[in-house]
């Protein structure tokens, strides 16, 4: 009997913590309000020190000029780093354990690559490689190893052998018709999709969580009158407001995303409702009860988790639905011509198909690719996030 | 442990009084309420400090319902809940009109807060007892940060020392749920329970998905535990060995209501109520030369929506009393108010089928009946042969409404009219039997009640 010891369950004087509240702020919030706030800091230091057509870090030498839509990617990357990679960092045995169920499946950890591959290049390609710039005279020019007929170039920058013009390590996956680097551009456009990604997934996460929750515990006819604007929501001809906005207020990428994710979390919003009301009968949501816990704390601590990691996959199927959206609208032309994306790139290479394939085939293999390893990954964290469905299987 | 005559004069820890839980039956796009279902009615039991008492009754019977009930996971339709716990100070019981200033029903958000530190809760399924996102240290540290402890390292030390004392290792605190047995998650909820050190612990079922070796090591953990730290104990359980094992006295449960209270010993060597019986019946015994009768309960558990009349157990006992003037052997008394009662449920396909096959000639015989419902050839007593001959001919003549009206006329019990009143058996041993109504004269019916 270690009696000496003073941490013993019967020896606590409960009368000393009587009336204190147990609010004890996690590493994570913290975390995630402390580098918010100089988000915010830079947000306000640009709409009111820095002039308009001025580059929001012009003052330390970058010519950087952030948008909205950068703050708000930078937003959702803060909290992506704070309640996804701290809380796997914080849980090695529980991440150990995803990481075992994860591998399991080979060509979700390849996808995992590939989709690494595009986040980083999405975010740090930008600084390395310098943003395509129309040249006439380079247009139409082949990827290395490939050749095309000199007819069909302005000035062949590489070899010219027979007749044909070989491309060049300047320009490794070719020109478009302007003069851009296909490689460049599929780098700057890694960068749209990783900010579609992010921020449509936040949208969605947040109000799809947020209205399940609420109308689950809510119940009674505030739960039955959220559930039928969620139908509302669903049955809404997103596409046909978007053209609308477009023809009224001309169509950003920050326009796309927020139209498009304020109309998918429907399904979203109503996966995380029944999984709620399931979660609620469990008994560990008891348990907390009966430890004297809140209804916000068993939300908070218990409910929402274990709704959330299960609409993880429905999250990650979502993306690249947006992301094929977004392709789609570029390629009808609807989109914002000067916007790097993948689908402009493949828009603006549809008419030089004959002879310059790789304008399209291009962007569109690593678009395919990436929608691909969505979905592969989806799939796997279906099967990998779920400890208790694998443990029964187990049995 | 504590007998009956030392806890006389000690005030019960917890006293349930009359608790009842009826959930509304609703029709409608209004939820109009077109009745309600009785899973608890009327019961009142008391939990000593230091003891264990059992609550034993089939699956369905409203045991759960008492626990939620008790602790508020449910509130309660009515009735009264008292917690005389240390913290609640002695107010003693006669504390003139209105409600008890001890009700747990009436309990304010702080006065439950504080409460919940007093009674916690052992439940059945270990699987679902925890948050299989949490470490089991922090789904049990997570009491003491409710109850205001903000020091993690202090709730870390305390929640180690404690799973080392429920038979695991400190460095558990770091697994997570789906790494356990359903023995070691039972002794997380165990610990879970104690954390924050309460005075009486309901274990509702908590050995009954576990194996059997394994719970014999969990009830000696439940043993061990309630003496060390001087818990009073409500456990819950189907399980008439396992209640012999652990418990002081024992409390049996029929239909939301509780037909039988008594030490342990009392109750087993002599059982008041026929439920009781009929439970204890089911025991294996180790005696080999032992009577093997086992009393086999016919008919099935009522509908709690719409319990029988009288006393609750007639549809079903085994010695359901007979009227005056008749003498029937009893099981063949029991069979016939079975037929009786499945008449008049009309749940019968006598007509045609059923009959026929018994009775080769081709039409239902009255003989054919009689096969079929299992009832014999003739009865010991003249009038109710005659009645219940006089009834099959008319319902092998199809008439079934005569058939039903001539039985009723002699098949009668008063257990289908009378409830029951609670007879005491002395040392605290008491049921609710009507075959006691006439037994005992005496008019002290001290039953728990009256306290």
């Amino acid at each position: 009997m270690t009696s000496e010891k003073p941490d013993r369950f019967d020896r606590v004087d409960w009368s000393a913590y009587e009336g204190s509240g147990g609010v004890d702020p996690s590493v994570n919030t913290v975390g995630a309000i402390g580098t918010t706030l100089p988000l915010v800091a830079l947000f306000v230091y640009d709409r009111q020190f820095v002039g308009e057509r001025e580059a929001t870090f012009g003052a330390v030498g970058l010519e950087a000029d952030w948008s909205g839509l950068e703050y708000l990617f930078a937003f959702t990357l803060i909290l992506f780093v704070w309640y996804v990679l701290v809380p796997l960092y914080q849980n090695p045995r529980m991440t150990r354990y995803y990481w075992r169920e994860f591998t399991r499946n080979r060509p979700a950890v390849v996808s995992l690559g590939w989709l690494l591959v595009v986040f980083v290049g999405g975010l740090l390609g930008p600084l390395v490689v310098s943003a395509p710039e129309q040249s006439v005279l380079a247009g139409h020019q082949p990827p290395v190893y490939l050749s095309i007929d000199t007819a069909n170039v302005a000035q062949c920058l590489g070899e010219v052998r027979g007749g044909r013009c070989y491309g060049t390590w300047e320009y490794p996956l070719g020109t478009t018709r302007g003069g851009k680097g296909v490689f460049r551009s599929i780098v700057y456009g890694m960068r749209i999709s990783v900010q579609i990604a992010f921020i449509t997934t936040t949208i969605v996460a947040t109000i799809g969580i947020t209205f399940g929750t609420v109308s689950a515990y809510a119940g009674g006819w505030v739960d039955e009158a959220m559930m039928r604007f969620v139908d509302v929501v669903l049955s809404f001809p997103t596409l046909l407001m978007f053209l609308l906005i477009l023809y009224i207020y001309g169509a950003g990428l920050g326009m796309f995303i927020v139209v498009f994710s304020l109309f998918a979390w429907g399904g979203t919003a109503r996966y995380v409702r029944s999984k709620s009301l399931s979660v609620s009968e469990e008994t560990y949501v008891s348990a907390a009860r009966i430890s004297g816990a809140s209804t916000t704390r068993i939300v908070r601590r218990h409910v929402v988790p274990n709704t959330a990691s299960s609409i993880v996959t429905q999250l990650t199927l979502l993306v690249p639905g947006f992301l094929l959206a977004e392709a789609q609208l570029a390629f009808l032309g609807l989109g914002d011509t000067s916007l790097p994306s993948w689908g402009q790139l493949i828009a603006a290479g549809r008419s030089d198909l004959g002879f310059a394939p790789w304008i399209v085939v291009a962007p569109g293999i690593v678009l395919f690719l990436t929608i691909l390893a969505f979905n592969f990954l989806g799939d796997a964290l279906l099967d990998a996030l779920d400890p208790e469905a694998a443990a029964e299987v187990e049995r | 442990m504590a007998d009956g005559a030392s806890r006389a004069g000690a005030e019960p820890l917890l006293s349930v009084r009359d608790l009842r839980k009826h959930y509304p039956i609703t029709e409608g796009l209004l939820s109009r309420e077109v009745g309600s279902t009785k899973a608890v009615d009327g019961v009142s039991f008391d939990v000593y400090p230091g003891e264990t008492l059992g609550l034993v009754g089939e699956s369905g019977c409203g045991k759960s319902t008492v626990a939620k009930s008790i602790v508020r996971l449910e509130e309660p339709t009515g009735g009264e809940v008292r917690f005389n716990g240390a913290s609640r100070g002695e107010t003693g019981a006669g504390g003139g009109d209105g409600p008890h200033p001890n009700d747990v029903t009436r309990f304010d958000r702080a006065e439950l807060k504080s409460f919940r530190r007093d009674v916690q809760m052992v439940f059945q399924d270990p699987t679902s007892s925890f948050d299989p996102r949490m470490t089991v240290g922090s789904s049990v540290a997570e009491m003491l940060l409710v109850h205001g402890m903000t020091d993690g390292e202090t709730r870390r030390a305390i929640v180690e020392d404690l799973l080392e004392r429920v038979g695991l290792s400190a460095s558990d605190y770091d697994r997570y749920p789906h790494e356990f047995s359903g023995g070691q998650k039972q002794r997380i909820a165990l610990a879970r329970a104690l954390v924050l050190n309460p005075e009486l612990v309901i274990a509702d079922e908590p050995v009954s998905a576990l194996d059997v070796s394994v719970q014999a090591k969990v009830l000696s953990l439940i043993d061990e535990l309630q003496s060390a730290f001087g818990l009073s104990l409500l456990f819950i359980s189907h399980d008439m060995s396992v209640i012999r094992r652990i418990c002081d006295r024992v409390a049996v449960m029929y239909l939301g209501e509780i037909v039988e209270v008594g030490p342990v010993a009392d109750v087993f060597a002599d059982p008041q109520h026929p439920y009781t019986e009929a439970l204890l019946s089911a025991v294996p015994r180790p005696d080999p030369r032992a009577d093997p009768d086992r009393i086999e309960l016919t008919g099935t558990v009522p509908d709690p929506a719409d319990p029988p009349s009288g006393c609750r157990f007639h549809t079903r006992c085994h010695r359901v009393v007979q009227p005056e003037g008749v003498d029937v052997e009893q099981s063949a008394w029991r069979r016939v108010l079975d037929f009786r009662e499945r008449l008049r449920d009309g749940d019968l396909e006598v007509d045609a089928g059923a009959a026929d096959r018994t009775a080769a000639s081709g039409g239902p015989s009255a003989a054919g009946v009689r096969a079929e419902f299992d009832l014999p050839e003739r009865l010991g007593d003249e009038r109710a042969e005659r009645a219940l001959e006089a009834a099959i001919e008319r319902l092998v003549a199809g008439d079934e409404a005569a058939a039903i009206e001539r039985l009723s006329e002699v098949f009668r019990t008063p257990c289908e009219t009378t409830v029951p009143e609670w007879t005491d058996h002395g040392g605290g041993h008491g049921s609710a039997c009507i075959r006691h109504r006439s037994a005992e004269l005496s008019d002290d019916l001290e039953g728990i009640e009256t306290d």
